[in-house]
């Protein structure tokens, strides 16, 4: 699903995000990638949402070279990924269900589909009821949730998620989580960047950990 | 109930394997779908465009107004031109060929010429005035009756005045050139110092039209570009989003494309507005002065014909001056 071949990312100002990294991620696989502040967890992410380019190596996503996509390409990528954020980056100015049917109306879906769907993917953050309220009416963890929905309502093949449980209270992160597991029993690869290493040790997957843009570990979590 | 059993009653619960009720999205080309679904995108973005105008209405009044000011002054002044243009007569008329015929020549051979002349494809008119008529419209305009009757004989040529189709000084000269050649004319004679005078008028009133079109049109594009821009600001979160889940660069300019072109609409109606209104106010004054000089002349008012094509115009302008601001600032809009 996900190969870095001695993938490199160093900025203009001379900063390297990465170092050659070299890791692969089989399909339907969950797995955290955690470390410290700069550790280069958010530009692994943004690479694979071709954010950014590598500046060396080769970056495969489902077989399609990232380091050689074109920009025109990129909108046709992202709706193959999910993307869940810490601070949710949800539209203020929308109804919960009109946030969630966003990326359904890009697809060009019909009406009635993209009700049928987005149903659904309330349902499955038990959000049914909140349909028609506005985020700002909802506590953090339910806004959480509603980026999840959002995530997860076109059915990607991976979903990524960059802090998700950053701030909220650990039993709502357990609960996050566990709809995260439920997303991934369907076949969905997840793939979470974290630095709760308590939340990721309880979870047994597998865990990438990097230092300074390096990989360090790679294995599962205890 | 089986592992397996969970796991579809699951995936049917999130939507990510077909249930009963429920398909997975199609990725083949299903034309009428797709077609369906890009019309309802289009239905949507025009929608949202005008709720957000019609949501700060006093912004959105302003932003036309200014833009309906810049349309109306060159389009006013283009009509002005041509109520003036109406008001001095026809044109063509200052450009008359007069055609001096031999004294031995008669009415009957005036009046065939006449009628040739007439029959020519770059003349609009031809006029006969006879030897009497002429004599006689002479004593009344110059006062001269008293002498003029004590000549032994009419002085005056006949004379066929050839009004041309077209103001254009080589083409005139030729038809001069060719009309002094026929047999009974004797002197053919144009006052091309006039026609070069009028053409040169008509031609720096053009060019001031033009230029005054052209710079208002790039301050239109200003106006609008810098009104998307706002937007284009206000909204950089919600585009930021859409880029990062899936929306192509076309998806995000559709709505400001939308938007131009409703600020382009409302510019064009207020604009048309203004000049009826301008025209209407300035008509009392004009058939006061008018009927001082005897005259019953009126200005006449924006013709339908113009003030769809100010419209058109103004939609179009709309759009493109979006179009430009999307352009320049779409790229500034990565995701972060």
């Amino acid at each position: 699903m996900i190969r870095f071949e001695q993938v490199g990312k160093r900025y203009p100002n001379g900063h390297v995000g990465l170092h050659e990294l070299s890791f692969g991620v089989r399909r339907g696989e969950f797995l955290f990638v955690t470390g410290h502040s700069g550790a280069g967890k958010s530009t692994l992410l943004r690479l694979l949402l071709a954010m950014e380019r590598p500046t060396s190596g080769k970056l495969l996503l489902a077989g399609q070279d990232l380091s050689q996509i074109t920009t025109a390409q990129i909108p046709f990528l992202r709706r193959q990924i999910g993307v869940v954020f810490q601070n949710h980056q949800l539209l203020f100015d929308r109804s919960v269900f009109d946030n969630v049917a966003l990326p359904l109306q890009i697809l060009g879906l019909s009406k009635p589909d993209i009700a049928k769907r987005v149903g659904a993917a309330l349902e499955r953050v038990s959000l049914s009821d909140k349909a028609e309220q506005f985020p700002a009416d909802l506590s953090t963890g339910q806004q959480q949730r509603v980026g999840i929905a959002r995530a997860v309502v076109h059915r990607p093949a991976l979903l990524l998620a960059d802090e998700p449980t950053g701030n909220l209270d650990p039993r709502l992160a357990a609960e996050i989580m566990g709809v995260f597991e439920d997303i991934n029993r369907l076949g969905t690869t997840v793939l979470i960047a974290s630095h709760d290493l308590a939340l990721i040790a309880r979870m047994r997957h597998r865990m990438l950990t990097l230092q300074r843009g390096r990989l360090i570990g790679d294995g599962e979590a205890s | 109930m089986s592992e397996k059993q969970r796991n579809i009653k699951a995936a049917e619960r999130v939507g990510a394997v077909q249930s009963k009720t429920d398909k997975p999205i199609k990725q083949g080309p299903d034309f009428s779908a797709l077609f369906a679904a890009w019309v309802e995108s289009h239905r949507a973005s025009l929608v949202d465009s005008l709720a957000r105008l019609i949501g700060q209405p006093i912004g959105s009044f302003f932003t036309c107004l200014v833009m309906a000011v810049a349309l109306s002054l060159p389009m006013g002044l283009a009509l002005l031109l041509d109520n003036v243009e109406r008001l001095g007569g026809s044109w063509q008329k200052a450009a008359q060929i007069s055609l001096y015929l031999k004294v031995e020549a008669g009415d009957d051979a005036g009046l065939q010429l006449r009628d040739e002349i007439a029959a020519m494809a770059d003349v609009a008119e031809a006029e006969f005035i006879g030897r009497e008529a002429g004599l006689a419209e002479f004593e009344q305009q110059s006062g001269l009756g008293q002498a003029l009757r004590e000549l032994p004989d009419n002085p005056l040529p006949a004379v066929v005045v050839v009004t041309p189709k077209e103001i254009d000084k080589p083409r005139l000269e030729a038809l001069r050139q060719r009309l002094s050649e026929l047999p009974a004319v004797d002197q053919a004679q144009l006052d091309l110092q006039w026609v070069e005078r009028l053409t040169a008028i008509l031609g720096l009133g053009d060019r001031f039209v033009f230029g005054l079109t052209l710079l208002l049109v790039m301050a239109l594009l200003l106006v609008i570009g810098n009104t998307i821009r706002l937007h284009i600001e206000n909204r950089r979160s919600e585009i930021e989003v859409i880029k990062l889940v899936g929306g192509t660069d076309g998806y995000v300019r559709r709505p400001f494309l939308y938007m131009g072109a409703l600020y382009g609409l409302g510019a064009g109606l207020l604009a048309w507005a203004l000049l009826a209104f301008g025209l209407d106010w300035l008509n009392d004054a004009v058939v006061r002065l008018a009927g001082l000089y005897g005259s019953d002349f009126a200005l006449a008012g924006v013709p339908a014909g113009d003030g769809f094509s100010l419209l058109l115009g103004a939609v179009f302008l709309g759009y493109i001056g979006a179009w430009l601001a999307v352009a320049r600032h779409l790229s500034e809009l990565a995701p972060r």
